[in-house]
């Protein structure tokens, strides 16, 4: 057995030496201290003329990292010299791609791992064949962890003259560092400092996601290697805000170059750039959420339609909605003991009823976009006139459920009474007011796919849109056309006057809700409006109860005043910024952030609206608790909120960054260098213990 | 005090604060006073006593090799002894480095690390909090800042233009120190008023 080993082990190693001289292009390896250096080359033998690589392979241990050219804040480049015989000649090194290394408040820009460090040589065609040359090179590198090493050695490689002959291995591993390291590509720069401020634009970008895209430039001097560097994504390149180091007090070169970094399928690549001084390129307009966009492709617009559906799904399930489906489905369980072809056709005139409010949302959307408003979906909620024409409408339908009134003649049109009847007008309206009070209710899972769909082209915006419509109607169609869930429902009688009556306290809770979004939103004034409006509503409904013709003429006039009260009101921007203020937070901007994080605090940033129903679960089930303000104040987090409650391109912008249409949206900075103040995303359901993964890994 | 003195002063005092809890240098050119500084004999020292004199900050850390590239060649302690014989400069090296990491020390070692090199510093500063080396965002060691009488920024950057760790290159380098004292002393701009510094990191605390 132990003989047997031994024989094994002593062939193994007769073999690694008989390889070894047989086969790799190496040169034996050099151990400096941190690192074991080795000269490694693409062929075993070159032909006169030809153009071989040679590599300085460096294998650092853990932790350990060496520098680009442009060191960074400190440090030194790797350097190598080489000492030739006549008649061969050295191209420049080609730099693998580097990385930022922070050190404390430091940044360096340097490699870790097994960077190689590659030159391109050419032979002579007068070179002698069957002569062996040997380059030798004298290399040096400052290699630091917590502590910086010089270290320093020499090593030579012989290579022969005659036919060119490939080293597969060392080949192989030598071309992808070369295809990896940054070459020049299509992208245009454009540099500009205005009084410190570096504006840096870059246009022609490569495929690739661009959200952490980062510069390093060759020379130092050009940037302040440990100022963050801001991104703007536009649909037609990329601008990174930044502070300008002293070389702008000098002569200013009039090109600057660097490496843009990215990344491609998810890894990280960059090319470089040569930037235009005093230029700023015109980057198109903002996109919205260029990261989405860059992958418009079938899977995705797959996932987003499915998404689509799904959260529609489950809109009929929110509390605003579920009453008005409820009638439907009342209505619908009193004709299932009818006939089917009327249920079927019910269904599908509520199905195209919600198709036809989703559309008419969809297109107005798409024509504000198109018109260049930053703008996401709840907009609807943003203006306090359709807030207060919701509440309106909601307030009413509750009355009508606790019948306080039936509809006359006169009221035909209102949607309570349509939704009622039976027929191909009320299937129609019960679809459309259904998406209608539907909307504040954006389930958390529509999130990504509005946001997709919102980045993306019209077509696809539509088709994301229609899903959700689809969706949406799926249930009554599946009652409609499944035989089996029909009977199902229950049978008519009594019960269901006090259910359509309880029905209405829902009802009489969303319009509350709605109130109280409306006092956010236009103050207190808003509210007296609203409740003037509701008022006027009520009236109305007594007057049309009388006879008389002096009663409907008051009616019509009450119901006139019902309906402009709210057209009346305004967004009072004061409203919201008070809100924040009670509730002991920051209001957010990039420039608090910004300043907040030079103090060394961690960020948390709540984008919220009032009218958005998981933003508030959140924050009563999670942000506001004494639990969660505690671990803040512990950890001297600062907590920002960003109220989107009404119109605010700003807002809007900062969303799209992060490819969303809407709220809520959680960001966590944190103060150290790590992540280049990229915040953390957290997940649209909060709960205690993301937030404090998130702050651990700031 | 002349109201334009008054509020040069204020300015200065406001550039700190900026300055202070960022990592963002000061900008050449503007002005440093008011800063307290402890040194190796615990002696507390404010920037603004030394107005009327030009001011060098060296920051140091014994063991990075650039740092000892300067002090076995003696160029720094050379540097230090021209510069402030005439008097009228002062010369603190200041040590920034935490508690724990590479060239943090006592105040006993660091006075038997002047008497060891032979070093010429006006005063040794224990910094290990990192507050002065934040406050000017000092990032290697070496790091040169030079002050002059009205405590006006006019110079920071390396020590000299050989960005090595190698004492065989400090021959021939452009010592960038002994050049603005020049420069100073003829009256003239200073021609570099900003470099790279180049060395190690300075070893700051978390």
């Amino acid at each position: 057995m132990r003989k047997s080993a031994l024989i094994l082990l002593i062939a193994f190693m007769s073999w690694l030496i008989v390889a070894g001289a047989a086969f790799a292009r190496q040169s034996a390896p050099l151990d400096t201290g941190k690192v074991v250096a080795s000269l490694v080359s693409s062929h075993d033998s070159i032909a006169p003329g030809g153009t071989f690589h040679i590599a300085l392979r460096t294998q650092l241990d853990e932790h350990w990292h060496t520098y680009w050219k442009n060191p960074g804040d400190s440090g030194e480049p790797v350097h190598i010299e080489w000492s030739l015989p006549e008649g061969i000649s050295p191209g420049p090194i080609i730099w693998p791609l580097p990385k930022p290394v922070p050190t404390g408040p430091i940044i360096n820009y340097g490699f870790e791992g097994a960077p190689l460090f590659t030159t391109a040589f050419t032979v002579s065609e007068t070179a002698k064949l069957g002569d062996v040359i040997t380059l030798t090179a004298d290399f040096y590198y400052l290699v630091c962890y917590d502590v910086c090493i010089p270290e320093s050695g020499q090593l030579n490689l012989p290579i022969s003259i005659g036919p060119s002959s490939i080293d597969d291995d060392w080949n192989a591993q030598i071309n992808e560092a070369l295809s990896a390291s940054p070459k020049t590509g299509a992208v245009k720069g454009g540099v500009e400092n205005k009084d410190g401020a570096l504006t840096l634009s870059f246009t022609n970008l490569p495929e690739g996601d661009f959200s952490k895209a980062y510069f390093f430039p060759f020379d130092q001097g050009v940037l302040g290697h440990s100022e963050p560097q801001r991104i703007t994504l536009a649909d037609q390149g990329l601008k990174l805000e930044t502070k300008a180091d002293f070389l702008w007090e000098k002569d200013v070169p009039k090109s600057l170059g660097g490496v843009l970094t990215y990344e491609k399928e998810g890894v990280y690549s960059g090319t470089e750039v040569t930037m235009l001084v005093g230029e700023v390129l015109s980057i198109g307009a903002p996109a919205v959420a260029a990261k989405p966009l860059a992958k418009v492709s079938g899977a995705s617009l797959f996932t987003a339609i499915i998404g689509a559906l799904v959260g529609g799904l489950i809109l009929n399930l929110m509390p605003c909605v579920f009453p008005v489906i409820s009638i439907k489905a009342l209505s619908i369980a009193k004709s299932a003991h009818g006939e089917r072809a009327a249920i079927k056709r019910e269904a599908w005139f509520y199905t195209s009823g919600v198709i036809a409010m989703f559309l008419l949302l969809t297109l107005i959307l798409l024509s504000l976009k198109a018109g260049g408003s930053e703008i996401g979906w709840g907009f609807q909620l943003q203006s306090p006139k359709v807030v207060a024409g919701l509440a309106l409408l909601l307030f009413v339908i509750g009355l009508n459920l606790l019948g306080a009134f039936e509809f006359g003649s006169g009221l035909q049109n209102t949607g309570a009474s349509l939704t009622q009847k039976s027929g191909a007008a009320g299937s129609f309206f019960t679809g459309a007011l259904a998406v209608v009070v539907a909307t504040p209710c954006t389930a958390p899972m529509m999130a990504g796919a509005v946001g997709y769909a919102l980045a993306a082209p019209a077509l696809i915006t539509l088709a994301v849109f229609m899903a959700l419509a689809i969706g949406f109607a799926l249930p009554f169609l599946l009652i409609a056309y499944v035989p089996s869930l029909l009977c199902k429902l229950p049978k008519p009688g009594l019960w269901m006057a006090r259910f359509k009556e309880i029905l209405a306290f829902p009802m009489f809770a969303a319009a509350i809700w709605l109130v109280w979004v409306l006092s956010l939103q236009a103050g207190e004034h808003g509210v007296l409006v609203i409740l003037c409006a509701m008022l006027a509503a009520s009236l109305a409904i007594w007057l049309f109860k009388l006879s008389g013709g002096l009663s409907r003429t008051l009616g019509v006039l009450a119901v006139i005043a019902a309906l402009a009260l709210p057209l009346t009101l305004s967004a009072n921007t004061n409203a919201s910024a008070d809100a924040a203020a009670k509730l002991d937070a920051m209001v957010w901007s990039q420039a608090r952030v910004d300043e907040l994080l030079a103090q060394g605090r961690p960020v948390f940033v709540d984008f919220t609206a009032a009218w958005c129903v998981t933003c508030k679960i959140n924050e009563k089930t999670v942000l506001y608790k004494a639990k969660t303000q505690k671990l803040f104040e512990d950890t001297n987090t600062a907590f920002l909120v960003a109220d989107w409650t009404n119109k605010d391109d700003v807002i809007a912008a900062e969303l799209a960054k992060y490819g969303r249409a809407g709220v809520p949206l959680y960001l966590v900075y944190s103060p150290n260098f790590q992540e280049f103040v990229r915040p953390a995303v957290l997940p649209q359901i909060l709960t205690y213990n993301v937030i404090i993964e998130a702050l651990a890994g700031s | 005090m002349s109201y334009a003195r008054k509020l040069f002063a204020a300015s200065a005092v406001l550039s700190l604060c900026i300055a202070a809890p960022a990592f963002a240098k000061i900008e050449t050119g503007s002005t440093v006073s008011d800063m307290t500084v402890t040194d190796s004999n615990g002696a507390v020292h404010n920037l603004s006593d030394f107005a009327g004199k030009k001011l060098i900050l060296e920051w140091t850390n014994a063991d990075c090799p650039y740092v000892k590239k300067h002090y076995t060649t003696d160029n720094m302690q050379k540097t230090q002894r021209l510069a402030t014989a005439d008097g009228d400069t002062v010369w603190l090296s200041i040590i920034s480095s935490a508690p724990g990491k590479q060239g943090f020390v006592d105040g006993a070692k660091a006075n038997q690390l002047t008497e060891i090199r032979a070093a010429a510093p006006t005063a040794v500063i224990l910094d290990s909090e990192g507050t002065a080396g934040r406050a000017f965002a000092a990032k290697t060691t070496p790091h040169m800042f030079i002050l002059d009488e009205s405590q006006t920024l006019v110079y920071q950057g390396a020590i000299d233009d050989n960005r090595s760790a190698n004492p065989a290159d400090v021959a021939g380098a452009k010592n960038y120190v002994l050049a603005t004292l020049e420069d100073l002393e003829a009256g003239r701009t200073v021609v570099d008023a900003e470099t790279s510094p180049y060395g190690c990191s300075v070893k700051y605390g978390l």
